[in-house]
């Protein structure tokens, strides 16, 4: 059976012509590339080279950037294309999110002029990969205390301490990385080779196999003085980039979880038991609408930021909400589907258990559910819960 | 000199086709695509201009909706697009009238189509257009390539797959080949978006598009399949095997 | 009344489908003239019961298949109400291009025809039904094997006719095919082994129906995953391909649901299943319950015939 996505609010009839051709070709993509060979990829554990060529190619990395090689697209187009790209799996929406979000965004907000040259038209194409470095071992919701370390030394910067968690780390040809100089978060771009830099992958994954996940380790690692992202101080810059990212996944979850739906309806349609499809019963229907019912709320939350974002109109909160909202609802969603599956669920023939351990991960990365609760505490209240006084 | 490509919007081809009122309910269809045969011509109209023959000129022929397929096809290289604006449901002769019309007026020699179209499988429009035009044309053909005023085509002919030579003007057929699609870009797509599609209408090409010597009386789903049947031993193939020519004319 | 059929031929011989195509013009009444492209199978279109004359179309356009070549030799010839031709790729292109040069419409593939101009044909590969009327003069091709033969029996006056056609399509060189099978996803026939076969080697018995068929030979998982010698490319089910062939022959596959979502919109499935109660047989239009050592040389030889005639 052909894919077809639910859209049972017509979301579809709101876009553009343009904004629905990005989300036809890749839509394509993920069904002619990905989806035959999501399940080898997770088994070796790797990000096959030829996806970062392909989306390279599809011209959709840093979208809603403009100049510089990139695409200028809405961000409904960006949310569309990681709804699709997440359709696949979450670990290609997170190539896509951390190289576009995390790595392009920065430079082109915060960069030099330079830097922008230097660095964007090739990332654009995805001859360059980038990674991002905020979080560390022991710094994950709290990075305002991170160690990483940054020293002027005249001549150079150098750098000193480790992230953890870095998608694309290992493959990335470069690093925007976060680190205190004179007790100040600054953005830094480390790019591979830079004497006392290392970025060995983390193996054992039980979710996001398809995609790289590193460790950044920088011992005296040494980078020029240009390297420095002048234009930004503070957590305000790594937030900044965490806002565009979780934008992204607020439609990535939404295309999981139309691919677990999907999923759900055409097992239930064709499993007999009892005589009968197991899509007559009442507490299987009851799923299937309790999953169209989160979908489509899921559906308009994106969209209606997406516009929001659009017309710069948003406030962090509101991503913040719609984030938590759809990864929650996903991953609801892929855990019911399981559960319509039967034993089958568990079986690689079908995305659902995949993309139900995929989205624990995606559930905690950008800002954990509970963390965005706390964002909304703090909102609703003005009261903020994250430290306690000493 | 140039490549006039012709493309036909069908429903996709695992879209559901619901009847209503004795006539398929085009409002039910959710998508509608290139018909696949017509994108390798495409495909191979682009090649052939990326080696020197001159523009791709796409043109379409059907109602309001079918304007899609020609930014589409502007999104993968097709440089100018003329849409014929029609309505009604138009014969053979029609539908190679208006073709041939916009063909004249293109000043393409070469003129590229699917082998039949994905709604109706018929294939008249590319033979046929070929002879009111006066063209040469070669059906099922692969690849096709120039030099010159020659283009050579392989095609699966009638005692297996062989290479010919053709001059032009010409129409080729297409089948499926090994031809890979090319996939469009984003930077593709906004180009589309700004390109102008020509619209005409049967008056402006002079054509008369009422009056369809071949009307359509009704739509109706197939009729549903038998209740399997089946047969205990060997010895019930050959009885099969004549059901799978008499009731089911598979084979 | 006057109706003209243009011959089929293969292999340098009338091509049954010709029977046919007089069987279903003859209810119309009127007259019959059946024209032989390169005079190919004249003597025998003569023999089929009620054709009136055979028009043996002859001349080196011929010696190779240029469409426009043929079609203005033929389209001086041909006259009448009706113009009747197969619907195989060459019987479309030649009667699509004889109608465009006589200016009247051309209907495709048509599967029923009554009273001559009322026409049934399948729409959106076979997922809609149309009947069209066509006002004549018009040309209609028709499916092979939807029509009754017409019998033998024939004695019609045959005449030759020399044409002399400039030919623009040259044939260059015959080229092998790139592969020897099809793949399971473009086949218009597939037939797939499961773990019922035992031994990888046993496959050789599929190929061998397969190629009388021109069938692309598939597998289920369960066969994939138990022997290296198939190949996933092969591997017909949810993780594998999705088909939909119009025929679909399932030898010793059990039919697991994997399976059957990968192939169970094929219009018409066989199944050879020793279990009788294996699930395939709940999907299958056609189930034989015996082993495939006992069907396969029997399905083998009968498809042998049939397919020779």
């Amino acid at each position: 059976m052909a894919y077809e996505a639910l859209d049972f609010y017509d979301i579809d009839s709101l876009l553009t012509e343009e904004e629905r051709m990005v989300r036809d070709m890749v839509r394509d993509w993920v069904e002619d590339r990905v989806l035959p060979n999501i399940e080898d990829a997770c088994r070796d554990g790797v990000f096959p080279d030829e996806w970062r060529v392909e989306i390279g190619e599809m011209g959709i990395l840093g979208a809603p950037l403009k100049g510089y090689g990139c695409p200028g697209l809405s961000y409904i187009a960006y949310g569309l294309i990681c709804q699709e790209l997440e359709r696949g799996d979450s670990g290609v929406r997170s190539f896509a999110s951390v190289q576009g979000s995390l790595a392009m965004y920065p430079i082109w907000d915060f960069g030099s002029e330079e830097q922008k040259e230097k660095y964007l038209p090739g990332m654009a194409k995805g001859d360059l990969v980038g990674c991002f470095g905020l979080t560390e071992p022991d710094y994950g919701s709290n990075p305002g205390d991170m160690i990483t370390r940054a020293e002027d030394k005249g001549g150079h910067f150098l750098l000193n301490g480790a992230k953890m968690w870095i998608t694309n780390g290992t493959i990335a040809d470069l690093a925007v990385v976060w680190a205190k100089l004179e007790g100040e978060i600054r953005g830094f771009i480390v790019e591979k080779g830079d004497e006392g830099f290392s970025a060995p992958e983390m193996k054992g994954k039980h979710s996001l196999k398809a995609s790289v996940t590193s460790e950044l380790v920088f011992q005296d690692c040494k980078i020029p003085k240009d390297r420095i992202l002048p234009d930004v101080k503070g957590l305000r810059g790594p937030f900044s980039c965490l806002n565009n990212a979780r934008f992204g996944i607020s439609w990535g979850a939404v295309g999981a979880a139309q691919s677990c739906f999907n999923s759900a309806r055409e097992y239930a349609l064709s499993r007999i038991q009892f005589g009968h499809p197991i899509a007559s019963f009442q507490l299987v229907q009851n799923k299937l609408s309790w999953m169209l019912r989160e979908i489509t709320k899921g559906q308009l939350l994106a969209y209606h930021i997406g516009k929001k974002k659009d017309d710069g109109s948003w406030i962090p909160e509101q991503i913040s909400l719609a984030k938590m909202n759809n990864v929650d609802m996903a991953l609801e969603i892929a855990r019911m589907s399981r559960d319509i599956h039967g034993a089958n669920g568990i079986l690689d023939e079908y995305p659902v258990m995949r993309h139900m351990a995929n989205l624990e991960s995606v559930k905690t990365y950008e800002g954990t559910h509970d963390i965005h609760n706390l964002i909304l505490g703090r909102h609703i209240t003005g009261i903020q819960s994250f430290t306690r006084e000493p | 000199m140039g490549v006039a490509v012709l493309l036909k919007q069908v429903p996709d081809t695992t879209a559901k086709i619901g009847i209503s009122g004795g006539r398929v309910d085009e409002s039910s269809i959710t998508k509608w695509s290139i018909s696949p045969y017509d994108e390798y011509a495409l495909e191979n109209a682009i090649k052939l201009k990326e080696s020197g023959h001159g523009d791709v000129v796409a043109i379409t022929c059907g109602p309001a909706r079918a304007a899609k397929c020609l930014t589409e096809a502007a999104a993968v290289g097709a440089d100018r697009l003329i849409h014929i604006l029609t309505e009604s449901s138009l014969d053979s002769i029609q539908v190679q009238s208006l073709l041939s019309a916009a063909v004249k007026e293109s000043g393409c020699d070469v003129v590229m189509c699917g082998k039949q179209a994905a709604d109706t499988n018929s294939g008249s429009t590319g033979p046929g257009l070929a002879s009111s035009l006066g063209f040469s044309c070669v059906g099922g053909v692969t690849g096709v390539s120039m030099e010159g005023d020659v283009a050579s085509a392989t095609r699966l002919g009638p005692s297996g797959l062989e290479e010919v030579e053709v001059g032009v003007p010409c129409v080729f057929t297409f089948d499926k080949g090994d031809t890979e699609l090319r996939r469009p870009n984003v930077r593709g797509i906004m180009m589309a978006k700004k390109k102008p599609i020509d619209s005409l209408t049967p008056d402006d090409l002079g054509v008369d598009a009422s009056n369809s010597k071949v009307s359509i009386k009704s739509h109706s789903s197939p009729p549903k399949k038998q209740p399997g049947q089946k047969f205990v031993g060997s010895e019930s193939v050959p009885e099969v095997v004549n059901k799978l020519r008499e009731e089911a004319n598979v084979i | 009344m006057k109706t003209t059929v243009i011959s089929e031929s293969s292999n340098g011989a009338l091509h049954p489908v010709t029977a046919q195509l007089v069987g279903a013009a003859s209810p119309l009444g009127g007259q019959i003239t059946v024209i032989c492209p390169g005079g190919v199978g004249s003597s025998d279109a003569a023999h089929i019961s009620g054709v009136s004359k055979v028009i043996s179309v002859e001349g080196d356009c011929f010696e190779t298949y240029d469409c426009l070549a043929w079609s203005k030799s033929l389209s001086p010839l041909v006259e009448g109400d009706l113009i009747l031709s197969s619907s195989s790729a060459i019987g479309r292109e030649l009667i699509s291009s004889i109608a465009a040069s006589k200016g009247i419409p051309v209907v495709q593939d048509v599967i029923s025809l009554t009273d001559g101009f009322s026409a049934t044909r399948t729409i959106y590969s076979g997922k809609a039904i149309e009947e069209v009327s066509i006002s004549p003069p018009c040309a209609i091709s028709l499916r092979a094997n939807s029509f009754e033969s017409a019998g033998e029996g024939g004695s019609a006056e045959t005449t030759t006719v020399d044409v002399s056609q400039e030919v623009s399509v040259a044939v260059k060189r015959a080229l092998a095919r790139a592969s020897e099978r099809l793949d399971v996803s473009e086949a218009d026939i597939i037939i797939s082994g499961g773990r019922g076969m035992g031994d990888p080697a046993n496959f050789s018995h599929l190929n061998e129906v397969a190629d009388v068929l021109g069938a692309a030979v598939g597998a289920s998982r369960a066969a994939v995953d138990t022997w290296d010698e198939i190949p996933h490319s092969m591997q017909v089910g949810q993780t594998g391909k999705t088909v939909t062939p119009n025929l679909y022959i399932a030898v010793g596959i059990s039919g697991a649901i994997q399976h059957l979502a990968g192939m169970r919109s094929s219009k018409f499935i066989l199944a050879i299943n020793k279990d009788p109660e294996a699930p395939i047989f709940g999907v299958a239009d056609y189930g034989i319950v015996s082993t495939w050592e006992d069907a396969l040389p029997v399905l083998k030889d009968h498809l042998a015939e049939l397919m020779s005639n």
